[in-house]
């Protein structure tokens, strides 16, 4: 290429777009997960932060299972906190039983989890796996209804509005350990997160997982190969549940109380949040989106009572601008770095910024005003933010973010256009594949 | 003599009132290699829908190896024997080119639905693989997903698809449709070479492909078989003349 300088003969061409990495980032990566597991109670050690840790343990779990059906096999469920939640009692009702006296170790209860959620998810799964996309999604809203609404018709199993609840330190100590405090959960909680996510990514490397991977993206071609798609999305459907109910299991574990509030619609969705912002088409997205949206969910919910509205907005970002998630734009920038063309992009990107602040700042003004609106007509006090007093019944105070909200926006509108042209050449070059 | 490798028994379909296919009856002897030809919408890739279970018959029967297969789904037909290819390309977008071509071998491998089996673990599914990979000319495209593909390379891997599994009988749609000379050409090797031992049954617009491939042609027009035998025959033939050929009747001579 005319004033390119010569190439190295060394320098291999590689094919565009390649896809699945090799060993060795996989176990480097497993590495790191089970060093980042072992160091991180030593740097979080305040009892804030353990409870924290062991959310996210739970969190990266369900969210992988969830995963499972939504990346790895294409379906959408609506209601996946139905077997988070049952597997949460199977464990508690199994819990309180060792209070009674059942000699078992506390630390092998998420099985009964697991147990509890595959066999939800076998009827369920019966029901809506004959059907595949807006359908399938459709079924497993109505079977998130039924769920809840049997869990409240029986109080003797589910404990009625005060759920079940029980004292995990009430069994017998296992080496002198009777997981009663913070730290001693979180290693329970953290060694059952690796292993439920080590068995999950092994079922990405299964028959099954590959045939799951196909039905996802063309399940009439699988008919026409041998299998049952309905099948396939079945046995995927029995194993996400199982999943879910170990998660489920963890829970019942960490806070020793499960309530109808763990099988609801609000879980459901949540753990569709989570993995959707952390990323689908990756196997590592949702254990990205499982540990930011729960600090967000804590960190958010210190500082506003609106997190709800922002994890919403976020969500609506993220759907519309980058629907592959956080790991969808790693992904997209990782060739790019690989072929040293990452500098490039600095320029634009920077550019980005102030606007993206002026957006985020008017959005926050805007979000902060409207929900402190309804709390000021509710009687309460609308208190400060940026540390000025604030009056949302004040029209002139929905100016000043309104005004910082359209300029980052125009702003955003006139940069973005060529952030994207320079993304896309840079990714372009990287493909065409100068390493 | 042994029972014909595809059989089809007075064959009926409609479209609402249209009436597609009327009576439709057909042999096609174990170990040749079939085309089946006739203007466009006369019914052709129906037939193939019909035989693999993807539409419904309204009348007659379908027999494969001796045994009626008729009302049975598309995989447990594919379990029987029986392979197909896609007039449409129908792959696997988002799977790589080897991902796509191990999905197509696993029934035949003996993977079932094991979930607690690394796939890697059937090293000979993965040889059969490499080795298609090699004949289809995907080998440096292994690793690209299918949906990158270009027009031609994808044709290609869609009748890898049908081809890889082992099956006993394979029905093509239009094989060699969208290719370039060089590519029909390499591609008609290809299903000479991988055909060998096995039925093959392709619907085919390209009359050079068909007069170099086929043992036996039948030509479908009207909603029905108008001839059927030999490229000799057929070639010969008065009604397929007026039927079908006309232009392209200049091949035939
Ligand atoms: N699902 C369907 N519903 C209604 N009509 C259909 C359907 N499928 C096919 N047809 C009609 O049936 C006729 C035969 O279609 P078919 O695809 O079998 O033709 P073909 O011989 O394969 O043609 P071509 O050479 O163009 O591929 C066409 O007129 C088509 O429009
Ligand atoms: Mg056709």
């Amino acid at each position: 290429m005319p004033g390119e300088t010569q190439l190295p003969a060394s320098v291999s061409v590689r094919p565009a777009r390649r896809i699945g990495r090799g060993g060795r980032g996989a176990a480097l990566a497993w590495g790191g997960a089970i060093a980042i597991a072992l160091i991180a109670p030593h740097l979080f050690a305040s009892g804030f932060g353990l409870s924290l840790l062991c959310r996210m343990a739970i969190a990266i779990v369900f969210a992988l299972s969830f995963n499972m059906l939504l990346g790895q096999g294409g379906m959408l469920d609506f209601g996946h906190a139905v077997f988070f939640g049952l597997g949460g009692f199977a464990t508690m009702h199994l819990l309180k039983l060792v209070d009674g006296g059942l000699a078992l170790p506390v630390v092998l209860l998420p099985l009964a989890g697991a147990l509890g959620g595959a066999l939800a998810a076998l009827p369920a799964g019966w029901l809506a796996t004959r059907r595949e996309g807006t359908s399938f999604a459709m079924i497993t809203l109505g079977i998130a209804e039924l769920a809840v609404a049997l869990v409240v018709m029986i109080p003797q199993w589910f404990g009625g509005e005060e759920g079940v609840s029980g004292d995990r330190s009430g069994g017998v100590a296992l080496f002198g350990f009777d997981f009663g405090s913070a730290v001693q959960i979180y290693y329970v909680l953290a060694a059952w997160a690796l292993l439920a996510a080590a068995l999950m990514w092994g079922v990405t490397r299964t028959p099954l997982g590959r045939l799951a991977n196909a039905v996802r993206d063309n399940p009439l071609r699988v008919d026409f190969l041998g299998y049952d798609p309905a099948r396939i999305r079945f046995l995927t459907f029995l194993l996400a549940g199982l999943f879910a109910g170990v998660a489920g299991g963890m829970q019942a574990l960490n806070d020793e109380i499960m309530t109808v509030s763990n099988i609801g619609s609000a879980a459901s969705g949540a753990v569709l949040l989570m993995t959707y912002i952390g990323g689908v088409g990756t196997f590592s997205g949702p254990v990205i989106g499982a540990v930011l949206v729960t600090l967000l969910q804590v960190a958010l919910g210190t500082v506003t009572d609106a997190w709800q509205l922002y994890s919403g907005l976020i969500f609506v970002a993220m759907v519309l601008w980058a629907p592959g998630g956080i790991s969808g734009i790693v992904q997209s920038h990782a060739p790019i770095l690989r072929a040293g063309r990452g500098a490039r992009l600095l320029g634009p990107y920077l550019a980005l910024l102030p606007a993206v602040g002026l957006t985020l700042a008017g959005t926050v003004g805007l979000a902060e005003l409207a929900y402190r609106l309804q709390a000021v007509r509710g009687g309460a006090r609308a208190g400060r933010l940026f540390g000025l007093a604030v009056a949302p019944t004040d029209p002139w105070q929905w100016l000043l973010p309104l005004a910082l909200f359209v300029l980052g926006a125009w702003l955003l509108s006139r940069l973005a256009p060529p952030a994207r042209a320079a993304w896309q050449e840079a990714a372009a070059q990287a493909a065409r594949g100068v390493s | 003599m042994s029972a014909p490798a595809l059989s089809l028994r007075s064959l009926h379909k409609s479209f609402g009132a249209t009436s597609i296919l009327r009576d439709v009856s057909l042999d096609i002897p174990a170990g040749t290699r079939h085309a089946i030809i006739g203007p466009n919408g006369a019914g052709k890739s129906t037939l193939f829908h019909l035989v693999t279970g993807r539409l419904r018959l309204d009348r007659g029967s379908v027999w494969l190896a001796g045994d009626d297969i008729t009302g049975q789904s598309p995989h447990a037909i594919f379990r029987r024997g029986l392979a197909r290819s896609f007039q449409v390309t129908s792959l696997f977008p988002r799977l790589s080119v080897f991902e796509n071509l191990r999905v197509a071998g696993m029934r035949a491998a003996g993977c079932g639905h094991a979930f607690w089996r690394r796939i890697d673990g059937f090293a000979a599914l993965g040889a059969r693989i490499e080795e298609m990979l090699a004949l289809l000319d995907l080998g440096p495209r292994r690793d690209v997903a299918a949906g990158a593909l270009a027009y031609a390379e994808q044709r290609a891997l869609e009748i890898g698809l049908a081809l890889v599994g082992g099956a006993h009988t394979i029905l093509l749609d239009e094989p060699t449709a969208g290719m370039s000379r060089a590519e029909t050409e390499r591609a008609v090797a290809l299903l000479r070479r991988l055909s060998a031992g096995r039925t093959l049954v392709m619907i085919e617009h390209d009359l050079s492909v068909v007069f170099d491939l086929a043992d036996a042609i039948t030509v479908l027009a009207d909603g029905g078989v108008i001839a059927s035998g030999p490229p000799a025959s057929v070639r010969g033939d008065a009604r397929v003349r007026a039927a079908y050929l006309g232009a392209a009747a200049e091949v035939l001579t």
